[in-house]
């Protein structure tokens, strides 16, 4: 349950997302959601009960709180208060590695059922001459979470610095 | 002439400037600039005239061919050329010929050594070899021997060469999904297509192979006769599409497919396919915008692009 209800935050998340920032910070935070909510969470039961749950459903509200707090200061009074502008761009510094360990960890521990039930893997031989390996298709993930990961980190950086002192001068 | 050579940011890139006769061509002050700064050969050199800060225009690139004269007001015994660095530049001859080897090598690996397939983890004896899956191999390796071949002997290439940076990007393209290919066609559990498909399939491919290569011969003769300009291709199917080298090669790709049925095949000629259609309508536009039918040049006829009948 806690995933389904994460899951349709995540596509409320998208449509707003796409408007506002530039698709290579938006995309990869995206995709990487609804990897580990529908692709790991909700097809794995058997590793719902860890931790790692926790922290990440923890670390992904606090942030949606802040963020739409925020904007929804911004679209009810046109303003936000300075300290929801620090909030929004702070809090960051610590819930991104705890998400990002979280998703990780997640996935990490999925791997041995992936392997196992062999589930959305598709194999030869077949008409289409084609084949899918899930459990490969993890490793890859993994991997992109290598140059992601500080990517968006960096980017996060830069709009801090940028929001903090815009508002400073004001 | 003098010339004076500053970069992006103002700075002067050669201090003093440069003289240079007043009948000099671009070509020879790119050689003077070599001379001086050494490291920078003239392809990798983009000159260009500068233009006024704030200007939304795109500024005019200097072209090797012609004199300097041509880039004054005609009253200044100077000029003043901006001058951007390229990078480590490779001949496109170069860039053709590691793109393509990697695939004319890569494949028969997959044909050739069943222990490929082993280390992805297929347990079991090698399977009987498919009729299909020779005859692919075949064609695959014709193809990018073909395509060699024409590198070296029949395209001719313009002044231009390529950044060092697409060596890489290109091998990485054409290398990987050669790969994905023959991994996919030669492997253990490959499922053939029915006889007459896999002959339909070679045979229309190597039709349009064939047509590919006398496409690529017409547009060589394009470039012998005039110096360096553009020309309305004619001839062959060239008088119905503008890009027909193009088409005949998407088709060609469109035989193997039919013949060999791998997902890997068709998203590769997909991905192909729109590469070539964004620079046959870049190309396309170019001519259309070149022979507009004023001041005696001809107009240019109304073509398909890339691909009749859809575009």
């Amino acid at each position: 349950h806690l995933a389904q209800s994460a899951a349709f935050l995540e596509i409320l998340h998208s449509l707003f997302g796409l408007v506002r920032s530039p698709v290579t910070a938006t995309l990869p935070q995206v995709s990487s959601r609804l990897y580990v909510t529908w692709g790991v969470l909700y097809s794995f039961p058997e590793i719902r009960t860890h931790f790692f749950v926790v922290s990440l459903v923890i670390g992904w509200s606090v942030t949606e709180i802040i963020r739409y707090a925020f904007f929804g200061f911004k679209e009810a009074l046109g303003f936000a208060p300075a300290w929801l502008l620090w909030l929004r761009y702070s809090t960051f510094l610590i819930l991104y590695p705890v998400g990002i360990t979280s998703e990780l960890g997640l996935i990490y521990y999925a791997l041995p059922y992936m392997k196992e039930t062999e589930k959305y893997s598709f194999r030869m031989p077949n008409k289409l001459n084609f084949s899918f390996d899930y459990y490969y298709l993890a490793f890859l993930a993994v991997g992109i979470y290598v140059p992601c990961s500080p990517h968006l980190y960096g980017y996060m950086l830069g709009q801090r610095k940028k929001a903090l002192s815009k508002a400073k001068t004001q | 002439m003098k010339v004076l050579v500053t970069t992006r940011s103002g700075r002067e890139l050669i201090k003093g400037g440069l003289n240079l006769t007043d009948s000099a061509s671009v070509a020879d002050l790119q050689d003077a600039i070599h001379k001086r700064t050494k490291k920078f050969y003239p392809s990798r050199q983009r000159l260009t005239l500068p233009l006024p800060p704030g200007s939304k225009q795109r500024p005019t690139v200097l072209n090797y061919k012609k004199n300097l004269k041509e880039y004054t007001d005609g009253n200044t015994d100077e000029l003043t050329v901006v001058f951007k660095d390229l990078g480590t530049q490779v001949n496109y001859s170069t860039l053709f010929f590691f793109e393509y080897l990697g695939p004319l090598l890569l494949y028969p690996v997959f044909y050739y050594y069943y222990p490929v397939y082993n280390f992805f983890g297929y347990k079991g004896e090698r399977a009987t070899i498919h009729p299909a899956q020779t005859y692919a191999l075949y064609y695959w390796c014709f193809h990018y021997f073909k395509r060699i071949m024409e590198t070296f002997f029949v395209h001719r290439f313009s002044h231009a060469t390529s950044p060092l940076s697409n060596v890489f990007r290109n091998c990485a393209y054409y290398w990987t999904f050669g790969a994905w290919i023959a991994y996919y066609v030669n492997h253990p559990l490959y499922t053939p297509v029915s006889d007459l498909q896999m002959k339909i399939g070679f045979a229309f491919g190597v039709l349009c192979q064939v047509s590919n290569f006398y496409c690529h011969i017409l547009l060589r003769n394009l470039r012998s006769s005039e110096g360096g300009g553009y020309q309305i291709p004619r001839g062959f199917l060239f008088n119905v599409v503008t890009c027909a080298n193009y088409t005949t090669e998407i088709y060609q790709w469109l035989g193997f497919n039919v013949a060999t049925q791998t997902v890997a095949g068709y998203v590769f000629m997909a991905v192909a396919a729109a590469i070539m259609t964004n620079w046959a309508l870049a190309k396309h536009r170019r001519l259309k915008k070149l022979f507009d039918g004023k001041d005696g040049r001809p107009r240019y006829p109304r073509r398909w692009v890339i691909l009749p009948p859809f575009l």
